[in-house]
């Protein structure tokens, strides 16, 4: 069983405290990690600081010939957007996500945001995406409703968004999770962009998805190989659990 | 003398199922080391997803940039199908950010293995914001009389 200890966050530059920060892991139709690109581009974020851990895969990025770690941390003096460009291994995503919440109650973190989908079988039927959200803490979900976006009253989530939720509830750090309708198993910009526009609003920033929509069929073209291996994680994390309904209750 | 635990049927079952599981998931892994295009033929995997339900199995694909004109779906077999689209543009692998790699893809090409035997006769497809959905009706058995 791997241990938190043995996960770093590296910082290459200084990153106050007190910001605003944003995940979008891997997860069904790629949302958060295409939500996360857009954002990084459009805002013109630089690299922050980066995920170290022997737990990951043998693998790099290479950019310009350089090695570079998979999972990085993207950001300005107010905003720090985590992402990942490798499927992460479904055994090793709780310990992974939960040395970044502890790094992010370290750094006094105001809110973090993380972005997802939730998934509809039909969703090549659905012209208007809706979109749903759930928090750590009840105070949020006020929030969340203020922005027009719906919240799960009941079901079930699995995977980074439910641990992210789960592990700033214990640490008291107030988290929100905007889960957009979406492709199980296809790369989703057009989720990805409700999620912005959602975030957008509550965050009180201006990211433009023109672009993004537009460039859909790029996009998908682009994220092809990294859903095919975030598919069967998404399997091994027993993600379709989601799918389930909870059992009988009494309120 | 040392006495030997019988197995019960539920132990077989499981160790049958744990079998099975180990198998699916080493044929996944196997299928999953190697490139998902191609550069000799010029096409790429598309991303498939099948469907099982009482009597139908529904099969869709992603096929961005597709000519909807241009997709050509084939049974060949009862349990295997194949499908064929053109694109509407090349694209290099320039064009996807790799620049160490040499060649251009014109169509998404890919060959569907079905769990169960459909009657591809009876097929309908449709292609929808870029997604491709075959329905294809299960194989009809006999019918048992319920006395």
């Amino acid at each position: 069983m791997p241990n938190d200890w043995e996960i770093k966050i590296v910082e290459e530059k200084t990153i106050p405290e007190g910001i605003e920060v944003i995940c979008g892991l891997p997860d069904v139709g790629l949302v958060g990690v295409i939500a996360a690109a857009h954002i990084i581009s459009k805002l013109g974020l630089e690299e922050v600081a980066y995920v170290e851990t022997d737990l990951l895969p043998p693998i790099i990025i290479l950019e310009d010939g350089l090695p570079k770690s998979p999972v990085r941390i993207f950001g300005n003096n107010s905003i720090a957007i985590l992402s990942s460009e490798i499927a992460i291994p479904s055994e090793i995503v709780s310990p992974v996500v939960r040395r970044i919440i502890d790094w992010a109650w370290e750094k006094k973190v105001k809110r973090i945001f993380t972005l997802g989908g939730l998934p509809v079988p039909n969703r090549h039927e659905i012209e208007k995406l809706k979109i749903f959200g759930a928090a750590s803490e009840d105070s949020l979900l006020k929030i969340i409703r203020e922005n027009d976006v719906e919240v799960i009253q009941r079901g079930f989530l699995a995977g980074p968004q439910a641990l992210i939720l789960k592990y700033c509830s214990e640490k008291n750090i107030p988290a929100i999770a905007l889960l957009a309708e979406a492709f199980y198993n296809y790369p989703d910009p057009e989720a990805s962009s409700v999620v912005i526009q959602a975030l957008n609003k509550i965050m009180g920033i201006n990211v433009d998805v023109s672009e993004l929509i537009e460039k859909g069929e790029e996009v998908r073209l682009a994220m092809r190989d990294m859903m095919r291996r975030t598919q069967s994680e998404l399997a091994r994390m027993r993600k379709s659990h989601e799918y389930d309904i909870p059992g009988y209750y009494i309120k | 003398m040392s006495m030997r635990r019988r197995r019960s049927i539920f132990d077989l079952m499981r160790e049958y199922m744990e079998e099975i599981e180990n198998l699916a998931d080493e044929m996944f892994e196997r299928l999953m080391e190697r490139p998902s295009w191609d550069v000799t033929s010029q096409s790429l995997e598309p991303l498939c997803d099948i469907l099982v339900s009482s009597d139908k199995v529904i099969v869709t694909a992603d096929l961005p940039k597709v000519d909807p004109e241009s997709i050509r779906i084939s049974g060949i077999s009862d349990d295997l199908i194949e499908i064929n689209a053109k694109m509407k543009v090349k694209v290099n692998f320039e064009d996807l950010g790799v620049t160490h790699r040499r060649g251009e893809f014109t169509c998404f090409s890919c060959r569907v293995p079905l769990p169960v035997p459909v009657d591809i006769s009876r097929a309908k497809a449709r292609f929808r914001k870029g997604i491709l959905e075959i329905i294809l009706p299960r194989k009809v058995g006999y019918e048992i009389k319920v006395e």
